[in-house]
């Protein structure tokens, strides 16, 4: 006989609270926190992320920050807004991140978003952050700048492939 | 800041693994070649500065919420595709 697993087994959430300029305090599951093995240049001392859909139906993410309440960067999943780029991660970088070298890793893309116009938003493909997400490690991987632009723009007619 | 003065063809060393070395010096411009392990990234100083430039503007100008946004999605030039099930 089945005993009743209703309760969903007592797992212990033991979810940390962060306080965050944006989304006032927040509980988060220590599970999910994502370490950049480096952090992002220009912001040394943020090393740990968490990931914050901002909805259900938006492709938006929030990178938010655990170190400094203020910093949270909105990002969006490369595959959803440029479904043929490859950025490249040299083997080095894959071993930095604790990935085999056969592992699919997650790329994000920082977007920056002109507060008085949206419209006018940019993609940084020259800095995408690539993560393991099964160790929940990640970093920002400079590519080539002769083939990505650090603001591509998203919102276009003009350059249809 | 260490300073040192070298010649072309002279080279400094840092640590075990990385030289640099002055190629040749004309004009204006000097050509550096750097050898250094593969782990180790070396791009031009503008790049990073770029990156740094970008990151900063992508987090002071980040909206407080993306309401904003809700009114450019929905035209035909986006090419923002719907979401695709996220997994759990």
């Amino acid at each position: 006989m089945h005993a009743m697993t209703t309760a969903t087994c007592t797992e212990k959430q033991e979810g940390i609270t962060v306080s965050t300029s944006r989304f006032g305090q927040l509980s988060v599951n220590p599970e999910k926190i994502i370490t950049m093995t480096s952090p992002f240049l220009g912001f040394p001392d943020s090393k740990q992320f968490i990931v914050k859909p901002h909805g259900e139906e938006s492709p938006f993410l929030w990178l938010q920050s655990l170190d400094d309440p203020k910093l949270a960067f909105v990002v969006i999943q490369a595959t959803i807004l440029i479904p043929q780029y490859q950025p490249e991660i040299p083997g080095l970088i894959r071993q930095e991140l604790q990935a085999s070298p056969e592992q699919l890793l997650e790329t994000l893309l920082v977007l920056t978003i002109p507060r008085e116009n949206p419209e006018g938003m940019t993609a940084n493909l020259l800095g995408p952050v690539v993560i393991n997400s099964e160790k929940r490690l990640a970093k920002q991987v400079l590519q080539d700048p002769t083939r990505y632009d650090a603001c591509w723009p998203v919102f276009t007619m003009d350059h249809e492939e | 800041m260490l300073i040192l003065a070298r010649k072309a063809g002279e080279a400094i060393a840092i640590g075990d693994g990385i030289k640099v070395r002055v190629l040749e010096i004309k004009g204006g411009q000097v050509k550096i070649g750097v050898e250094a392990p593969a782990e180790i990234m070396v791009h031009r100083e503008e790049i990073y500065l770029r990156i740094v430039e970008e990151n900063t503007r992508a987090a002071t100008e980040a909206p407080a919420d993306l309401s904003s946004l809700a009114s450019v999605f929905g035209g035909d030039k986006t090419r923002i595709k719907p979401q695709p099930k996220r997994d759990k």
